[in-house]
């Protein structure tokens, strides 16, 4: 990957929301997820339920539900033999997502955010 | 002379037209009142309208959804013009999608999410969409109204006036029978059901209030619809017979099949 054109990319980003990227959006599940929660942001499920939901198999949602937990966006609860998820009632952390949400209205920045991604796997 | 009992007073009223006045002054406090119907009659609707007039006097409400997302009931609202998100904003409203196995969990822990949800707002009106959904969580009859009873108590502990609806697969009559084992119309403190009828080659709505737990209430069957502004209940229905039946005919005719021999 040439990495001029990535930084070049980057660059033009709101430092903010590239900060959001990279903490929270590293793929296209994550963003679906956080895209899920935004629009149903008082869910409280389990991952078979909220893969159900999102239309992904559990498989594909757990390692993200369990890292974007772990990043304090969602909340991991135990109750009982269930582990259910949550988006966090943290207003800072809402605002953010509300704000990736809107930003990704446009056009611009959905290909900007992709090419984070695909670099971000391209690293890998 | 001796005095009779004092009767509740306190009513929370469903500000739907006609039903207040079948429930004379609206459901009881803390009560649980289950709503009972064939798909799209209307259950979902009075519900959401139950909620919507108890924000408008500034209790808040909560919708909980098993399966059906939150965006449906944000444009089933605005439709009768009620703007739901707006609610949501002003901290009247909260629609919570989760699943029965969780919220009977949930609700059982000390200081769960629900719990929590419900102190932030002091949510007095809870819609439960539907309560058809718990019967996943048990195959047993018996244990699945054990889980529905302790669901509904943690309602009441909540503070909760609770609108529960209930699917049945019959678009048109059915016998009515109930399983005290299962059915959560014996635990639920009121039952209201709709129904479909079929009158002169026409489907009209029905609703008749089956059982108000402490207090009286209208048993007449009546007509409603879904008006531009919400559910209203009409006049009862007068000269039919057999509309819980789903086919209602003419008293007349009812009369001379059962006393004409033939």
């Amino acid at each position: 990957m040439d990495k001029d054109l990535s930084a070049r990319v980057m660059r033009d980003m709101d430092p903010e929301l590239l900060e959001f990227l990279q903490l929270y959006v590293d793929s296209f599940v994550k963003w679906d997820l956080l895209y899920f929660f935004h629009e149903n942001p008082h869910t409280i499920d389990t991952v078979e339920n909220i893969a159900r939901y999102a239309g992904r198999t559990p498989a594909a949602v757990h390692s993200a539900l369990q890292e974007l937990a772990q990043r304090r966006l969602l909340e991991e609860t135990e109750m009982g033999e269930m582990v259910v998820y949550a988006l966090t009632p943290n207003p800072q952390k809402r605002a953010q997502l509300e704000q990736f949400i809107r930003a990704g209205e446009d056009r611009q920045f959905r290909v900007k955010a992709i090419f984070h991604m695909v670099r971000g796997v391209g690293d890998d | 002379m001796t005095e009779r009992p004092a009767i509740a007073t306190e009513r929370i009223p469903t500000g739907i037209i006609g039903l207040d006045e079948m429930l004379h002054g609206g459901f009881l406090p803390q009560s649980a009142n289950l709503v009972e119907g064939a798909p799209g009659c209307g259950k979902s609707t009075l519900g959401m309208h139950f909620i919507y007039h108890g924000a408008l006097q500034g209790e808040p409400g909560m919708i909980l959804t098993f399966e059906e997302f939150p965006q449906q009931y944000y444009r089933d609202a605005a439709a009768f013009g009620w703007d739901f998100r707006a609610l949501e904003r002003q901290g009247l409203l909260r629609i919570v999608m989760s699943s029965p196995e969780v919220i009977k969990a949930d609700l059982e822990r000390v200081g769960g999410t629900l719990e929590r949800q419900i102190a932030e707002m002091g949510t007095r009106r809870i819609l439960v969409d539907s309560i058809s959904h718990f019967e996943r969580v048990s195959d047993t009859p018996v244990t699945l109204r054990s889980h529905i009873y302790a669901f509904l108590n943690g309602l009441r502990r909540e503070g909760l006036t609770s609108l529960l609806t209930r699917e049945t697969p019959y678009l048109l009559g059915e016998e009515i029978t109930a399983n005290s084992d299962a059915d959560s119309s014996f635990i639920a403190d009121s039952y209201l059901l709709l129904r479909y009828v079929e009158i002169e080659s026409a489907v009209r709505r029905a609703l008749i209030v089956l059982k108000m737990r402490g207090s009286d209430h209208d048993h007449r069957i009546r007509q409603f619809d879904i008006g531009p502004q919400g559910l209203y209940v009409a006049q009862p229905f007068s000269g039919r017979e057999g509309l819980l039946s789903g086919t209602s005919r003419r008293m007349s005719e009812s009369f001379i099949k059962a006393f004409v021999k033939r």
